[in-house]
């Protein structure tokens, strides 16, 4: 699904967000998405408009880097949004990439941030891996 | 007849009054915390459910959690 660096990016991402999702069970669906609004990878299927989820999260992530401005910081680097039937949860990945994912009303958030911080690093090698491929 | 249409009258304005008042202490009481950024300086901002923005990141992130990511 990814077009940063060819298939194998693509795989290795898909790859990284699988892990993720085994090893947070409250995440319902993750994606990768780049600094331009692009979805380079998703836990989504097909029959998902891929546009719409991503101008969605590229929504939220200008927001939140709206609301940095805002408050004279550089970045947002986690954004947490309870909304109705669940959450949105943000992690900022270097060079503005973000990472992004969703869980049910009840998810222990606190958690799957947690989990998702500690893919951030294996996200990042694979998206630098294929900037430079 | 007259009794009648006063006690109604009478009770339509106590039902009048608290829903008012409800009203008025409800606006008065701080929203639900519904977003939750962590800058990069680790400090951290929250936005209300009243709030413009606190609204604006809520109405989208309803629909992702509709559609997934």
């Amino acid at each position: 699904m990814a077009e940063t660096g060819g298939a194998g990016s693509t795989e290795n991402l898909d790859r990284v967000l699988a892990d993720l999702r085994a090893l947070s069970g409250d995440i319902a669906s993750c994606s990768v998405l780049s600094k331009d609004g692009e979805l380079l990878a998703s836990s989504h299927g097909e029959g998902v408009d891929r546009e719409r989820v991503a101008a969605m999260v590229a929504a939220l992530v200008n927001l939140a880097e709206r609301v940095a401005r805002e408050n004279d910081k550089e970045h947002a680097s986690q954004v947490r949004v309870k909304a109705e039937g669940g959450h949105v949860l943000l992690v900022r990945l270097d060079a503005g990439d973000a990472l992004a994912a969703t869980t049910g009303p009840d998810a222990r958030v606190g958690l799957v941030l947690y989990d998702m911080r500690n893919a951030r690093g294996e996200v990042e090698k694979v998206l630098e891996g294929g900037r430079e491929a | 007849m007259r009794k009648l249409f006063g006690r109604l009258l009478l009770l339509g304005a106590l039902a009048g009054g608290v829903v008012a008042a409800r009203g008025y202490l409800k606006r008065g009481m701080p929203g639900e915390e519904v977003v939750q950024i962590v800058f990069d300086d680790g400090s951290t901002y929250v936005l209300a459910s009243n709030s413009v923005e606190g609204q604006e990141f809520t109405d989208i992130a309803r629909k992702v959690v509709e559609i997934g990511v």
